[in-house]
């Protein structure tokens, strides 16, 4: 077998991998970046509505800052984020944004002067002031206070996307394409890098690193339902979670999207909410402003979600052959608008639909949209339990997102958790640590095991139909781990699961062609996303209290008091049929902004004694410094810049904004 | 979404593969015909997934998005080339031939390696800004203004998703191998548009002043007429024509 | 970036356009001179005369015309020599493109291999044509182009020259447009379909003009057959004509 050797390996091509690659070679160290497909089909691509960061240029977007857009990302996980993450994060987006902009993003700009807006289905003017004209402007999205999603077009993720990419090729960092990672080179808690599999060859290789960064996205793909690429598989947790070491955090967290296109499920951009659109039902009337009078259809996307589902199943919904769902209306926006800002959307509804969205309504329901959960990691992105092993993006739980992700901020993350994952893997490779000691033997060894279980699916002449039981996972996990979960449903789902895990070992090929061979990649990923599964169903079985968008319709309410925590899931047998789960605690008294109601979905909630103990300390301590700017104040409350490296530290100038 | 309920007067297509697996020295290219019952709003994504499912696990053709993002899942469709997961079978007749896009090299059945005919494209055109003060890039003040149409006109060159549609509709491109083709020649034009890279009129010259890039052009619209994302190709490949005629 | 880049390719592409639009407005004049036989022997005769430079200088100088003849063959060549680079280099490509013209079915690459074949076609005819021109450019009159056409045979090669040249100038016309013109991105695709039909419109009535004329020239070539060799003279009742 061949061993390719390297400092940083990066297994995913997308906008994480991508910026983790290029912060790490910045640094002086060898990278290979690692993609189940060429760098610029990632699904980062898809991202169509806008990165989150708080610029604070544009009309709506007047007075924001970090403070605001930290709130906002913490009321948006329901108190499930780590709270310095957080911090870390909306701190370095705007400098995200700005080294993107410099890269050649073409962000859409403020036009100075009048122009007309749509709200709560509305026409107004609104003006933008002479200062702002030709900074990065923004739109208004799901549960924010202010109009904070950075957009270029509805093609936002893909403008990103071509940018990091070209960037890396600037920075002659090769990216191995069609390589599939099938296991984790580890020993004795550190991790060496990866068996991989061509996927174009058949072909296993091991890859041997110093750090080795996981950036492979989300496993959107164990749902039937879904928006996600069909390469979202999740086998970079899997492959985690495979070596008993490394723990997946929150799996159960899965997000549902409101506007999935009705049936295929492809995604139209929150943007059409946030631009003006509405969501009607089958009667055509605009029904969110009934369950949700604060924000209507721009609450958070899994009250958005919920609310959606509430209505079908009360009857309300649009008949079609398909089944039942609501409608999407932009309308109201006009063809200008549409044909400019949501001119994807546009190609989606004609080319899948056949339907003008100028003129006519988009049919929709919620569709499985991002996993918030993922490889358990520090404030660095480093796995707590297996030293060397990095994630960032969709596939950590670095915990930036709770229980339930804001709109955009899932692209901004990516950018700024592949800043902060470079560097730290850069820091690990200059550190004794980071040396590497491993022996050819256990490259072997490890390889070895994936060739016999390779072979042994091959030659298993079992009976199983890997393409079938693939499909009956996700039948099982659309229809019992949705959006509306209950114990019976769950238990059923755990059980499925295991059923399928069992029949899964008795798969046979009817394919033996050389090479690729397709049909033995399905088998072979199927294991791992039964496993995933069964972490999603499991963990959402044993959290008996609703969270973000974790929804118990037998425990409807959220359980500080109970579940403050932090569900952690290893797989260390691989005969188990379940995960072990372990629980982390999320210490109220270490946070900035102590639990409370959202500003929108249910009010009703069981409080932790700690929060009111927590609001005294922090009103005692801001009582003591009334003339502290925001940024002492808030270093007073949760100190975070020492978290983050050296460089990323200062603070954001922006337009209007007194230093 | 496979289990789509059928029309009353479902048709059965007759869909022909070229098929070749290089990996495998027993395979000759040859002609596939599969069977498959037609669905609603079925596209070729979904009925290339059932045929592998459920008639031969062993059919290459990738797929990424399956919305027509990506640009993963370019073949040739009756003898042109598109996108298959957005081509709808209801557009199509009851025979559909589909083979791999040419140009390219094959990696298997309708599999090529676009990606590393893109990544060639992209390293000897260096698509990317170039700019001195990258090096040193201040994040923490406010951003450089830029005129909000021009960022939209950026954008509008930027859609390319770099499917090699183009390449596969080009006369020239099947005739040279070292051509840039369109996509290569817009990519020029997108940076040569943006105040944000440094690189003068006689510096794209060196990239695409020759016969394997704008001047191996011979105006045959291919390009433009099958561009899955409507790019202006034509206008501006005249355009780049022009700006370096007058570069010199 | 200092050193000097190769200017070769863009010049070569400049020059191959230029001549081509030369070639058309000439070819496109031409047509409307030659096609004054359809007016009568009279205005032809005074058009021919117009370019031996007779109502300048007061007597004919058919050498002008050989002059003529000899830069538009000039024009050819170099237009030819520089649209070769162009063409299929082996059979190999010739096969990969026809293959591909044929998958394709797409009219503007189809109209390229059009214009290559005629380009072919004219290399053999223009030149035969321009040939005698400039050999026997007093030759040229409403009898004595008849008789060429008619008594000569030269129809032969007059009526595929007549096609090859107006698809060829046609479409080159169309194409040097969408090559060189600043067509905002928006409008291209109307602006394109406008040159399509503005071109075939083009073709059309140039292929219409050209077979009019040399269908007069063929019925007094043939009329004036046994009188072959006798030239045409202004103003004097003709033999072949009056013993009607």
């Amino acid at each position: 077998m061949q061993i390719i050797y390297t400092d940083v390996l990066v297994i995913g091509g997308g906008l994480a991998g991508q910026r983790a690659a290029i912060g790490a070679k910045r640094r002086g160290h060898d990278v290979i970046v690692l993609s189940l497909v060429p760098a610029k089909r990632s699904h980062s691509a898809a991202a169509q509505g806008g990165m989150q960061a708080s610029l604070g240029n544009c009309f709506g977007a007047s007075g924001d800052n970090e403070d605001i857009h930290f709130a906002d990302t913490v009321r948006g996980s329901d108190w499930g984020a780590d709270q310095e993450v957080v911090r870390m994060f909306t701190h370095t987006a705007p400098k995200a944004i700005r080294e993107l902009a410099a890269w050649g993003v073409p962000w859409n700009r403020v036009a100075r002067g009048d122009r007309e807006i749509t709200v709560d289905g509305k026409k107004h003017i609104i003006s933008e002031p002479d200062a702002a004209h030709g900074l990065i402007t923004s739109r208004n999205f799901g549960g924010t206070q202010k109009w904070r999603a950075c957009y270029v077009s509805d093609g936002t993720g893909h403008a990103m996307l071509y940018t990091m990419s070209n960037q890396a090729i600037a920075a002659n960092i090769p990216v191995h394409e069609r390589m599939e990672a099938l296991a984790l080179i580890h020993s004795d808690g550190r991790c060496h890098g990866a068996i991989v599999r061509n996927l174009a060859t058949g072909e296993l290789l091991a890859y041997v690193a110093r750090a080795t960064c996981m950036a492979t996205g989300g496993f959107g793909r164990i749902y039937r339902v879904s928006t996600n690429a069909i390469i979202n598989e999740g086998m970079g947790a899997a492959i985690a979670l495979e070596t008993g070491v490394a723990t997946l955090g929150n799996m159960e967290a899965i997000q549902f999207h409101p506007t999935g296109i009705f049936p295929a499920g492809i995604l139209v951009t929150e943007g059409c909410r946030g631009d003006g659109g509405l969501l009607l039902d089958g009667r055509q009337h605009r029904f969110m402003p009934d369950y949700e009078p604060e924000k209507k259809e721009l609450a958070s996307r899994d009250v958005v979600s919920r609310r959606m589902e509430e209505h079908i199943a009360a009857g309300h919904g649009a008949h079609s052959r398909f089944g039942e769902h609501l409608w999407l209306d932009i309308r109201l926006l006009g063809a200008d608008h549409i044909n400019n800002k949501l001119r994807e959307v546009k190609e989606i509804c004609q080319y899948f639909l056949g339907i003008d969205p100028v003129s006519e309504l988009i049919p929709v329901r919620p569709a499985q949209h991002y996993s918030m959960g993922g490889v358990r990691t520090d404030h660095r992105g480093e796995s707590p339990q297996l030293r060397g092993l990095f994630a960032a993006g969709e596939a950590a739980c670095w915990d930036m997102h709770g229980f339930n992700r804001l709109g955009g901020n899932s692209v901004a993350e990516t950018v700024v958790a592949g800043m902060i994952v470079g560097d730290a893997m850069a820091d690990f490779c200059d550190s004794q640590a980071g040396k590497l000691i491993l022996s050819t033997a256990l490259v072997d060894e490890f390889g070895q095991k994936q060739q016999r279980l390779l072979a042994g699916i091959a030659n298993g002449n079992g009976s199983e139909s890997a393409f079938e039981l693939t499909r009956l996972m996700q039948e099982t996990m659309t229809a019992n781990v949705g959006i509306f979960r209950h114990r019976d449903r769950l238990e059923q789902a755990v059980s499925t699961l295991q059923e399928l895990q069992q029949r899964a070992r008795n798969i046979g090929l009817r394919s033996a062609a050389p090479g690729a061979n397709p049909e033995l990649v399905t088998a072979y990923r199927l294991q791992r996303m039964l496993k995933l599964a069964q972490c999603v169903a499991y963990g959402a079985l044993q959290r008996t209290e609703s969270r973000g968008a974790h929804y118990r319709a037998d425990f409807p309410r959220r359980d500080d008091l109970n579940w403050m925590r932090r569900t952690l899931a290893t797989w260390p047998d691989d005969e188990a049929g379940l995960p072990t789960l372990d629980y982390e605690a999320l210490d109220i008294m270490r946070m900035e902004l102590p639990p409370g109601w959202r500003g929108y979905g249910a009010r009703d909630y069981i409080e932790h004694p700690q929060t009111s103990a927590r609001q005294q300390q922090i009103d005692g301590i801001l009582g003591d410094i009334p003339d502290a700017d925001r940024h002492a104040r808030q270093q007073a409350l949760m100190p975070f810049r020492h978290l983050l490296p050296e460089h990323l530290r200062n603070n954001n100038e922006r337009q209007g904004e007194e230093p | 979404m496979n289990r789509i309920p059928l029309r009353p007067a479902a048709r059965t297509l007759q869909i022909q593969v070229l098929r070749h697996n290089p990996h495998d020295p027993a395979s000759e290219p040859h002609l596939q015909t599969f069977e498959v019952e037609e669905a609603d709003t079925m596209t070729l994504f979904i009925a290339l997934s059932e045929i592998r499912e459920r008639q031969d696990p062993s059919l290459q053709f990738d797929f990424v998005c399956r919305a027509g993002i990506c640009g993963s899942c370019g073949i040739i469709i009756n003898g042109r080339p598109g996108l298959a997961c957005r081509t709808l079978t209801k557009d199509l007749p009851d025979r559909i031939t589909l083979a791999p896009l040419p140009a390219f090299e094959l990696i298997g059945d309708l599999s090529v390696n676009t990606g590393k005919w893109m990544r060639g494209m992209s390293e000897r055109l260096e698509t990317w800004v170039h700019s001195r003060n990258l090096e040193n890039l201040d994040i923490d003040t406010v951003e450089q203004a830029m005129e909000p149409e021009l960022a939209e006109q950026l954008y509008e060159l930027e859609r390319c998703i770099e499917c090699g549609c183009c390449v596969a509709a080009c006369g020239t491109a099947q005739m040279r191998q070292d051509f840039v083709g369109a996509v290569g020649l817009n990519q020029i034009t997108r940076f040569q548009l943006d105040p944000r890279d440094e690189r003068t009129d006689a510096e794209f010259y060196e990239l695409v002043g020759d016969e394997s890039g704008v001047f191996g052009c011979m105006t045959l619209l291919g390009c433009e007429d099958m561009c899955p994302k409507e790019l202006p190709l034509a206008t501006q490949i005249a355009f780049l024509r022009r700006r370096m005629v007058c570069s010199g | 970036m200092t050193s000097h880049p190769n200017r070769g390719p863009a010049r070569a592409d400049v020059l191959q356009s230029l001549t081509g639009l030369l070639l058309v407005l000439f070819i496109w004049g031409h047509m409307f001179f030659e096609s004054s036989i359809l007016l009568g022997k009279e205005a032809m005769h005074w058009v021919s005369k117009m370019f031996e430079g007779e109502h300048l200088f007061g007597k004919p100088y058919p050498l002008l015309v050989s002059v003529v003849a000899a830069v538009i063959f000039v024009l050819i060549a170099v237009h030819a020599i520089l649209a070769l680079r162009k063409f299929p280099g082996s059979y190999r490509q010739y096969q990969q493109f026809n293959a591909h013209m044929g998958a394709l079915r797409h009219a503007d690459t189809t109209l390229w291999y059009v214009q290559v074949i005629t380009g072919f076609a004219m290399f053999f005819l223009a030149s035969a044509h321009l040939f005698v021109v400039f050999l026997q450019p007093d030759n040229i009159g409403p009898y004595a182009s008849s008789d060429r056409i008619w008594s000569g045979n030269f129809w032969i090669i007059y009526a595929p020259l007549l096609v090859s040249v107006h698809l060829h100038a046609g479409v080159g016309a169309y194409r040097l447009a969408m090559k060189w013109l600043p067509i905002p991105a928006a409008s291209s695709r109307q602006v394109r379909r406008k040159l399509k039909l503005v071109m075939w419109g083009i073709v059309v009535f140039f292929l219409c003009l050209g077979s009019a004329s040399l269908a007069t020239y063929m019925v007094i070539g043939r009329d004036h057959a046994p009188y072959a060799g006798e030239r045409y003279v202004p103003g004097k009742s003709q033999a072949p004509t009056g013993e009607h």
